[in-house]
């Protein structure tokens, strides 16, 4: 059940690394996460009626 | 090399006992979440609505401190020994806290099953944040302070491996699994005070009748200086294991060693001076002091996103390995035939989508949309419910059979059932959340509001309820297949050919971390004077307001007349009647 050394293809070290994937997939989720906080903000909080917070 | 069992075969068995608790109790929590969620939902109905709060607690006790609890002693056992390569000073002492634990829970998990009969008086229907005014009965306050006490042992333990280690390595770095041990109990012990003050100095004098009344703000106020930081209480272990299994289950290595001592130290600092972001909307708190919470709060995402890079960089890391090309086919590289593995990364997915749900939480306006909404438990089964609870069933595959000695008992059923919960909380929290913005209320039996309609835009609120029932009934047969697989596991054949019990050396080392991240005196100081800063002016602020011992109310349920059962009533009498025939005999001789 462990991963097996055997499995692996090939060994990378540390310079030859070069996460490009991880920048991708980062990228994309920062995107949602601006993407769905501007829809909380302005369309379901500002968007809905008066809160506590207008009516004070 | 060889399996956890034969390294440290004593110490396996206090790790397998503290697992098998943890699973017991989350096997009681889901049966009760079932009966919740299918009552809230009007699907099936078995309780009166009354007993709907006694359900609530105990699913949300059961799963948020003795699953979660019992579960990360037993991994943290194993990350001390297994980093510091010796068992623990003395195994007497280990299953000392082991039994003070498991004594605390059974305390505090009788006074709130009481609460399903009426044949006695006990219960403790006070839901996990057991807010003043409502009472429990004084053995539920008393488990807890016991639990609590047998995990500060617990600590007390690794701090006790790690100096005997260290008097022995004087020259070495602390090992990153027992700096991430560390790091958590000692932000554990600063966290615990509040908790620890609320129930000893406050609610348990006052469940025996000992002092009338109680200052609610404060006693929340103490609850919530420990309620947040015990939220990473349950996921620094499971960032533990995103850290170090996920990266060797990927077939790779850890990217940094440096960065994941530097998330620890920003947790150990910053998980605690952010509790009053849970009461935004309470009265008697000031905006400003809100707002600091909010700024700490902002900077507590940090570690995690630092998390998100470093422990997907170690899965690509092990892609690549594996044969994995492009910006995203090395995905397509990973194990996922492999449940631990697979369970991790969805558990590491979900809470990407938790991440977002946070921060409309803590922002202080757009709080107000989603406070005390359907939207916070979507939130938090985000959160503990699946990134921790998921993650912490998904190594259950690697740990028992370490730790038993046994074969896994199905590797299939095991992929099943991780998939089948990923599956579940789909549909539960994303309808939740939904729910939520809707403006469904949480902890409430039956939301129906006779004559009322919620407006929906998308959808309507028949389909929401669907979704959460669907959800809650495949998360229950999740955990069924769980607890199943792991029971035949523990009885399963001796497996000779269990894997080495090994962790991989990370891409970059320890020797790469600049020393002043090992020096865990100066963290601690720096986490103690901001706590000091974020509460010391609230706390004083509220005491002022209110008073230590509130401006008067009563308790609900009143468990006044139970002090009895401990004797204090007793005394009371004994003692009165001490103090008259002390009066008549002196009457007599005047």
């Amino acid at each position: 059940m462990s991963s097996d050394a055997d499995a692996l293809e090939r060994h990378i070290g540390h310079d030859e690394f070069d996460p490009v994937g991880t920048l991708a997939l980062i990228g994309i989720y920062f995107l949602i996460l601006l993407l769905m906080w501007l829809f909380m903000y302005f369309v379901e909080f500002l968007g809905n009626d008066l809160t506590v917070v207008g009516m004070i | 090399m060889s399996a956890y069992i034969d390294q440290f075969p004593e110490e396996a068995k206090v790790i397998r006992s503290a697992f098998y608790a943890s699973f017991f109790a989350l096997a009681l929590g889901a049966a009760f979440g079932l009966i919740q969620t299918l009552h809230r939902t009007d699907f099936v109905r078995i309780i009166p609505a009354e007993m709907y709060y006694t359900v609530l607690t105990a699913h949300g006790v059961l799963m948020v401190v003795t699953f979660t609890i019992f579960f990360l002693v037993a991994i943290f056992t194993w990350a001390v020994t297994t980093s510091l390569d010796r068992g623990v000073e003395d195994i007497r002492f280990t299953w000392s806290w082991y039994g003070l634990m498991t004594l605390g829970t059974a305390f505090a998990a009788i006074a709130i099953l009481a609460g399903f009969t009426d044949r006695t008086e006990i219960s403790a229907d006070v839901l996990f944040t057991f807010y003043a005014p409502l009472q429990a009965h004084p053995m539920f306050y008393v488990g807890l302070v016991l639990f609590v006490i047998g995990t500060w042992l617990a600590g007390a333990d690794w701090f006790r491996s790690w100096w005997a280690w260290k008097q022995e390595n004087p020259d070495k770095r602390i090992p990153l699994p027992t700096f991430m041990v560390l790091t958590t109990m000692i932000m554990w012990y600063l966290a615990t005070l509040g908790v620890a003050t609320s129930i000893i100095a406050f609610l348990l004098p006052w469940s025996l009748g000992l002092i009338d009344t109680v200052n609610p703000t404060l006693t929340r106020t103490l609850f919530w200086f420990w309620g947040h930081p015990v939220v990473y209480f349950w996921l620094m272990p499971a960032y533990m294991m995103w850290y170090i299994m996920l990266p060797k289950f990927s077939g790779g290595r850890l990217f940094s060693d440096p960065l994941a001592r530097v998330v620890f130290v920003l947790f150990l600092l910053l998980s605690t001076p952010v509790g009053i972001h849970h009461q935004y909307l309470d009265p008697g708190i000031a905006e400003g002091f809100k707002f600091i919470a909010m700024t700490n709060t902002m900077f507590l995402l940090l570690p995690s996103l630092l998390t998100a890079f470093t422990v997907v960089a170690s899965m690509e890391h092990g892609a690549r390995q594996r044969g994995g090309e492009g910006y995203f086919g090395w995905l397509g590289a990973l194990p996922w035939r492999d449940p631990v593995f697979t369970g991790m990364a969805l558990a590491g997915l979900m809470f990407a989508a938790g991440g977002f749900s946070g921060m409309i939480n803590a922002g202080m306006n757009i709080n107000y949309l989603v406070h005390n909404s359907l939207w916070v438990p979507g939130h938090f089964h985000l959160t503990v419910g699946t990134a921790v609870a998921l993650t912490f069933m998904a190594v259950s595959y690697y740990f028992i059979p370490q730790v038993t000695g046994r074969r896994l008992a199905s590797k299939q059923i095991a992929l099943v059932q991780v998939v089948m919960w990923f599956v579940g909380m789909t549909f539960m929290s994303n309808a939740m959340h939904r729910g939520g913005l809707l403006g469904m209320p949480r902890r409430t039996a039956e939301p129906e509001y006779a004559g009322f309609q919620f407006e929906t835009a998308i959808g309507t609120v028949g389909e929401l309820n669907a979704q959460i029932a669907l959800g809650g009934v495949l998360l229950t047969l999740s955990t069924l297949l769980f607890i199943v697989n792991m029971s035949i596991t523990a009885l399963n054949d001796r497996d000779d050919d269990l894997p080495s019990n090994t962790i991989p050396e990370p891409l970059s080392g320890p020797n790469e971390a600049p020393l002043v991240l090992d020096n865990l005196k100066l963290w601690t100081a720096i986490a103690v004077v901001l706590v000091i800063f974020a509460y010391s002016l609230p706390l004083a602020s509220i005491v002022e307001r209110g008073g230590l011992f509130g401006p008067g109310g009563d308790a609900f349920p009143m468990f006044l007349e139970l002090a009895d059962s401990f004797g204090f009533a007793l005394v009371g009498e004994t003692l009165s009647a001490m103090v008259s025939s002390l009066l008549e005999t002196l009457r007599t001789v005047v």
